[in-house]
This record gives C-alpha cells, sequence and structure tokens, in this order.
C-alpha cells in the first residue's frame, strides 16, 4: 500500500522547498486546500512577514548583529531562515547574497554586512533598480569594492566594473569606457568616517566601546559634475543614472533572468561561462525577461512568472535535482524539527556552526564571484557533515517536530506497520519527498531488516519511536533529501 | 499620569568601561552590584561562542580596578549564560546562569562555592533565572524567567517560597527580568514581555503596576531591570528603548535619559597608547545625522555611541548614584542626583 498524495501536493512540496526551505507534512495540509496560485501569490506578497522576533533574539543573543566576532550574524539568520512565515524573504536575501556576494575578511564588521542582509530583505522582491541603488549605497559594498577610493579626478573602476560584469549585464555587453564612466558616476559615493570606520577599523579590539554601525555618506564635493558617456547615452550622470540606464539593457534582464532560473529552477553553468554557453532552457529565460521589462523591472513580477511556468511547476525531471546549499539543508532539516519554535537556545550557535563545516559560512563567501553551488556543496568532507548533520536531528525524538512526524506515522497505523509501508509513511510525513526506485529500494531493504513495526497510536513506545526516527535518518542521509 | 520631565533630577556623572575580554574592562556585561565598602562587581556574559571575557570584574566608582573573579564552564564558580549579580551582607556573591539554571556561589573572596539550583517548573527548580536580589535577612530571589514567576530561596539554596504565573493580568508576568527590593521590603519586578514594572508584598501579594507598552514618557517596551531609592522613587532600564526612565513612588514620570556616555579613564589610557586609531577617533564625527530606516532606538544606538545601548541593568549603590550596565557598550553609565 502506497500512501496517496495528490499532484497538487507534491507541486506544493516542491514550491516550497525552492521558493522556501520546505514545508512540514501538516503545513502542506494547510497550504493544498489554499491552492498553488493563492501560495505562490503569499509567498510573493506575503501578508505576514513575521518571524522569531527581534526582541526575543536579543533577550538571549545579547548582540548578534556581528559588531564583535564573525559567527554570530549567521545564528542570526538561520533563526529568520527557521522561524519565518515569508520564506521567500529570506530566500531572495539568499539569492542576492549569493550574486552580489560581499566577505567578511575585507569589511572586517559584521554588523554591516547582517545590514546588507537585512536591505536584501526589504528590497529583494522589489524594483530592481531600487535594489541597485541601496546596494551602491550599502557601506559594506562600498568598503568591499573600494567605492571609498573611488574620487573626483581618481576614480576607482571596481564598483563600476562589478556593477556591469556581476551584478547586471555581464561581460560582453559594455566596453572598457563604459566601466569608468560608470566610475565617475559613483564617485562622492562613500561611508560616513571613513578613515576611523574602515581604514582603522580591521581590529574588535581598537573600539573602546566596541564598534560603531557604519553609515551612507554622499560627499558632493568628491563627485564628479562632468559629462559622462554611458552605453550609448551622454549626460552629466550621477549613480542613480547609470543604474536607470543598466535597468533598460535586454542584457540586464537575461542575466537576471539566468541567474533566476540556475536558484529557482536548475543549475546553469557558472557565471564565467554566460558569455559562451547556451541558457540550459532559452524559451525559459526568454519567458522570464517579458516581465522584467513589462512591469518595469519589478523583481516579484519575474518571480511570479517563474513559479507558476510550466518549466517549473511541472516538468518532474527538475525535482531533487538542486544539492541544498549548506544554509537550505540546515534550515529545511531544523523547520522540520521544530528544535527553535518554541524559544531561542544556545544550541543555535552549533546549528549555524554546521553550515561553516559544509562549506558555507553565510556573510563570508569565497570571492565576489560568491560560492560554487550545485555538486560543488559535495565532497567526501562536506557529505559527512551533511550526513550526520541530518541524521543526528532527524533521529532525535525529543525534538518536538521530530514527535509530530512519529505521530503522524503512527497514526497510519493499525496496530502493524509494514517496513514497505513505513517508508512511504516517513517519506510522506518528512514534507512528501519523493524517492527514485534505487532510493526506495535501499529504504526497503533497510526498513527490512527491523521487520514489521508493532505500533499503537495512542501510546508510542520508546522502541516504536526509536524504530521510526531511525527511518527518518535513512531518509536525511538519501539524495533526495540533500537536495531540493 | 505624566508630568513635566524634572530634567534636572539625575545628572551624568561619568562612564567606566573598556571592551576587553580579560582583566580590566568587560565584555557585554549584563548585571552590576556594591559590596558596601565602595568596591563595585559587573559581570560580563562575553559573545556567544567565544568562552573567553566571561568574569565578575570589580573596581570602584573612581575607576580604579582590583581584579576579576568566575569563569566559562559548568564547575563551581563558572556560568555560561550569566544574567544577574547580587551580594548577601556576608560578602558572599551570586551569579544566576540562565543556561545551567543554577546559581554560582562565590565567598569575600571569590572563591567558588557549591552552586545550587536545578532545571524544572517545580517548586524550587529553575527555567532561566534572570534577575536576583538578597533581602534583608540574606533570603535570595530569583526572577525565574520561563517559568513566569519569583522564587524565594534561602543563601544555601533551600526553596522556601514562589508567586507569578504567567499571563498579562495583576500580579501576572511575562517573562519578567530584573528584581529589586526597596527599604520595606516590597518586590519590584521588571515585566519585561509586559512592558512594565510590578510591585509586590514581601510575600508576593500584588500591589501596584507601573506603565504600559510603549515609546512616550512613563511607557517602556521590554524594561530589564529596575531598582528603587530610599524615598520610593523608581528607576528602570527601558532596555527595547534603549533609555532609563524614573518614575517617583507614585509611578509619575520624572525623567527619561537616552545616555551620555564619554570616554572612560580606562577608554583613555587604552588610547593614549594607540596613537593612530586615538587620531582616527577624534577625527571622527561621533554623532552623525542619519536618515534611519525605521524608528527602532537599538539602531540608532548602534551608531551614536553615547547612547545606551543594550542597557540590561540598572543599580543604586550606597550613595544613591544610578549605574547604568550596558550590555552592548562594554560600559557603565554612572549619573548621579543633581
Amino acid at each position: 500500500m502506497v500512501v496517496e498524495t495528490t499532484q497538487a501536493v507534491e507541486q506544493i512540496a516542491h514550491l516550497m522547498r525552492r521558493a522556501g526551505f520546505g514545508a512540514t507534512r501538516d503545513e502542506l495540509d494547510a497550504l493544498e486546500a489554499q491552492g498553488y496560485d493563492a501560495v505562490v501569490a503569499e509567498l510573493i506578497n506575503p501578508s505576514d512577514t513575521s518571524a522569531m522576533p527581534d526582541d526575543i533574539i536579543r533577550r538571549y543573543h545579547h548582540e548578534q548583529s556581528g559588531m564583535m566576532g564573525q559567527i554570530n550574524p549567521g545564528a542570526y539568520w538561520l533563526y529568520k531562515m527557521i522561524s519565518t512565515k515569508a520564506p521567500l524573504v529570506e530566500k531572495m536575501a539568499l539569492f542576492w547574497h549569493s550574486v552580489f556576494a560581499t566577505g567578511y575578511p575585507k569589511i572586517t564588521q559584521g554588523k554591516v554586512l547582517s545590514d546588507q542582509i537585512r536591505m536584501f530583505r526589504r528590497y529583494g522582491m522589489s524594483n530592481f533598480k531600487t535594489l541597485l541603488i541601496e546596494l551602491s549605497r550599502d557601506p559594506a559594498m562600498i568598503v568591499w569594492l573600494d567605492n571609498h577610493d573611488n574620487h573626483k579626478g581618481a576614480i576607482n573602476e571596481n564598483y563600476g566594473r562589478e556593477l556591469l560584469e556581476l551584478f547586471s549585464m555581464g561581460v560582453g555587453n559594455y566596453s572598457e569606457e563604459d566601466i569608468k564612466e560608470a566610475s565617475r558616476a559613483f564617485t562622492g559615493w562613500t561611508l560616513g568616517n571613513t578613515e576611523y570606520m574602515a581604514l582603522r577599523g580591521e581590529r574588535d579590539s581598537i573600539w573602546p566601546y566596541g564598534r560603531i554601525a557604519w553609515h551612507f555618506e554622499y560627499k558632493p564635493e568628491d563627485h564628479d559634475e562632468g559629462e559622462k558617456t554611458f552605453l550609448g547615452q551622454t549626460g552629466n550622470f550621477n549613480g542613480e543614472d547609470i543604474i536607470d540606464i543598466i535597468c533598460q539593457q535586454e542584457a540586464t534582464a537575461r542575466f537576471i533572468s539566468r541567474h533566476l532560473y540556475d536558484f529557482f529552477v536548475a543549475e546553469e553553468p557558472p557565471v564565467p561561462a554566460w558569455p559562451y554557453s547556451q541558457p540550459r532552457d532559452e524559451a525559459a529565460i526568454q519567458t522570464l525577461m517579458d516581465p522584467y521589462f513589462d512591469s518595469g523591472y519589478e523583481i516579484s513580477a519575474m518571480l511570479e512568472t517563474l513559479f507558476t511556468s510550466d518549466f517549473f511547476k511541472n516538468d518532474e525531471g527538475i525535482r531533487f535535482i538542486r544539492v541544498k546549499s549548506p544554509a537550505e539543508l540546515v534550515a529545511s532539516t531544523l523547520r522540520l524539527t521544530g528544535e527553535f519554535a518554541n524559544r531561542p537556545r544556545r544550541e543555535i550557535l552549533d546549528r549555524a556552526m554546521q553550515m561553516n563545516y559544509m562549506g558555507q559560512t553565510l556573510n563570508n563567501p569565497p570571492s565576489v564571484e560568491g560560492w560554487h553551488q550545485g555538486m560543488e556543496w559535495i565532497d567526501t568532507g562536506t557529505l559527512v557533515e551533511r550526513l550526520n548533520f541530518a541524521t543526528a536531528q532527524l533521529g532525535d525524538v525529543n525534538k518536538p517536530g521530530v514527535r509530530t512526524m512519529i505521530s503522524r506515522v503512527a497514526s497510519e497505523s493499525d496496530g502493524v506497520i509494514s517496513s514497505a509501508r513505513l517508508v512511504d509513511t516517513c517519506l510522506d510525513a518528512m514534507g512528501v519527498v519523493a524517492v527514485s526506485d534505487d532510493t526506495r529500494e535501499a529504504l526497503e531493504t533497510f526498513a527490512a531488516k527491523r521487520g514489521d513495526l508493532s505500533v499503537d497510536a495512542d501510546n508510542v513506545s520508546d522502541a516504536a519511536e526509536e524504530h521510526i526516527a531511525q527511518m527518518f535518518q535513512m531518509i536525511g542521509a538519501c539524495h533526495e533529501f540533500q537536495r531540493a | 499620569m505624566t508630568t513635566a520631565q524634572k530634567t534636572d533630577f539625575l545628572k551624568y556623572s561619568h562612564s567606566i568601561g573598556l571592551s576587553t575580554m580579560e582583566g580590566r574592562g568587560f565584555y557585554y556585561p549584563v548585571d552590576t552590584t556594591f559590596d558596601g565598602g565602595g568596591k563595585v562587581y559587573t559581570v560580563s556574559r562575553s559573545l556567544d561562542g567565544d568562552n573567553r571575557g566571561l568574569r565578575v570584574t570589580i573596581y570602584d566608582a573612581d575607576s580604579n580596578y582590583y581584579t576579576t573573579f568566575g569563569q566559562y564552564g559548568e564547575g563551581d564558580g563558572e556560568f555560561v549564560w550569566p544574567t544577574a549579580i547580587a551580594r548577601d551582607s556576608a560578602g558572599n556573591t551570586y551569579v544566576a546562569c540562565e543556561y545551567l539554571n543554577r546559581i554560582a556561589c562565590f565567598d569575600s573572596a571569590g572563591n567558588p562555592l557549591p552552586s545550587w539550583g536545578a532545571a524544572g517548573s517545580s517548586d524550587g527548580e529553575l527555567d532561566g533565572p534572570s534577575g536576583l536580589a538578597v533581602d534583608a535577612d540574606d533570603n535570595i530571589y530569583v526572577v525565574d524567567h520561563h517559568n513566569n514567576r519569583v522564587q524565594k530561596f534561602t543563601a544555601g539554596g533551600q526553596f522556601l517560597r514562589s508567586f507569578g504565573s504567567q499571563g498579562d493580568g495583576d500580579g501576572q508576568l511575562n517573562l519578567p527580568w530584573g528584581i529589586a527590593i526597596d527599604g520595606a521590603g516590597d518586590i519590584y519586578i521588571a515585566d519585561w514581555r509586559n512592558d512594565r514594572v510590578q510591585k509586590f508584598s514581601a510575600d508576593g501579594e500584588f500591589i501596584a503596576v507601573f506603565g504600559e507598552a510603549g515609546r512616550g514618557d512613563g511607557q517602556f517596551h521590554r524594561p530589564a531591570s529596575v531598582s528603587v531609592d530610599g524615598d520610593g522613587n523608581i528607576y528602570v532600564a527601558d532596555w527595547g528603548n534603549e533609555r532609563v526612565q524614573v518614575l517617583d513612588s507614585e509611578g509619575n514620570f520624572v525623567q527619561c535619559i537616552r545616555g551620555e556616555a564619554t570616554d572612560s579613564k580606562w577608554a583613555d589610557a587604552f588610547l593614549a597608547i594607540n596613537i593612530e586609531e586615538a587620531a582616527a577617533r577624534a577625527g571622527a564625527n561621533l554623532e552623525p545625522d542619519i536618515e534611519f530606516f525605521n524608528d527602532d532606538p537599538h539602531e540608532e544606538s548602534s551608531h551614536i555611541e553615547k547612547f545606551f545601548w543594550a542597557p540590561t541593568s540598572i543599580k543604586l549603590d550606597g550613595e544613591g548614584r544610578v549605574f547604568v550596565t550596558e550590555s552592548n557598550r562594554h560600559r557603565v553609565q554612572i549619573f548621579a542626583r543633581a
């Protein structure tokens, strides 16, 4: 006997794995009642953006914004990912963090990196032009790409170059002269108290009362007011004008579309290969470019098109092929286990460190290119970390979410659950995980070794709990659970 | 209830502090107490994930530093998530740890004594001890944060009594934090998530409630700590509003202070030997005009150094001076009656 799941719930489970951090089986029941399109609409325009409140987090973790040290902002973000009612907001923050990758070693100020993520939460699904302006004003980005060294008469091209190459258009769509002219337009965009905040602030220990947060400052006296020619247009451009011109370009629409496809649908080659490789699905890229222009550069319009498209919604071939990033794996597992559902706990630090062990330190990507994703998350070391983490969490019968899943499995019983049926009920209870024939055979072989499970749904014995949790652990180690 | 603000009730005196992980200074300090002989004890919680920095620092109001005791760990004389510190008349020191759910104890020389307390919700058990006060008979009152109650113990940790329950009605509590006992033995609780201060008799009978949720005068947002002077004036560390408020004994608003920190002597000494950093600091505008994206004073305090940032404790010394411990700024701002 196979647990009955509908196509609708499988589609919604897929949507929640990609647009969020997965959904529990109980959540899927509620979402299925709303219908797929309504779920998409709520993800994109959430009516409830609540998450674990900051006052609650700060009560126990006095300072997680990163004023001192590097580790705590990742724990803070993890709280938000596992507790938010608006998971796409956090998912888009992760998306933009991978596109506009900004890292700790050059910034050495954790809060300004946290503030950048907060900016992604606010503008990540808004207008792309707004987002690029906010990015250009972001103090972490300014220091990361040296715009505080970009002066009238002595430009530093770093931000101007990456704005075009990595943040909007991609190589091959602009000239070296365009980079210089864009850089001139961004002169005077800097951060306040540059000398004290950035240049003298490499060490935590120089601050008598701890670090001070950074803020953007526009210095008109350092801005180049001369005429500039950029992508064929001429004028006395400031940074906003450059961004306006960038947003008008077809290359920009294509670049963002390919990034969204790569992150939400199926893996594309690394960005440096894009000028030389066709997209995996050219028609899909074109489909995403239309709402970009039709809406006047609204990211939310592109996302709505993406999530309701055939290539996302109905192509079963793309399900469970995308390797979860460490952040996605940890967040999706903790949403299942419910460990932090009712209060902050010191253990969040360990859970956040697990992401590091798996190769992803949030707020510290390896370079301005961000992380290489997909199969590059997997090596012999990180695979062991991933399996150990998932199995340790899912096998802990004291965790409230694990208990809920056990109850759900036990409730399917009429006294005895056959080993094959145990596989099906556990896959279903863990959020409608669909597995390949090979995976199923392996799981059934494992289950058969323990034989049928005797369980009283009203009074699940310790032995039965442990039996069921072992199956959760095995599924947590599967190819499909490790992917989305 | 609001009256004209008496801006001269408290005047800023000076600050003591320096961000250090050992020795002279503090690292995310959370609470302060006094020995009655002029020495001040401040306990540092440190940053999550860093086991250095946790300690009790002994100093005086003239910024003389003496020593430290206590450290991170789970043995006697050790703590993980310290929340509060108190001393009894014999000179013993008590530090509450909300992670280990127990009270670390030290003798007057700072040597460890057996800890007491255990996790749970039965009588005498603790779930997040968060505030400590010692009464005239050296009994220890512990704010039992997650159990939404106050428990009374002997100095040795024997359970005597408890009061309070979860809720927002009179006498009920929602994640209470700080505690004070006045000269008459009445008890004041910072009813943290109810945005108010409540007054109880020594027996735990509800007497009065002060304040309501908000950011205006006499309103609170997540008050962390409360103290009372001999005249009944009530001093509140209005943590979520990043400020201090003074109420009179009837609960009428007296004064609101946002913070006025200046460089401490310890900071001056540090900057005197770190010349380049001192020059950069001298050249910086530490009170920039910034357009914030929201009205959360937490954000403002992260940018303006002189403002209180995470004032977790407000305590009065024997001379009536007010010591405000600011966790995120690693310092104590001291105020005195004008």
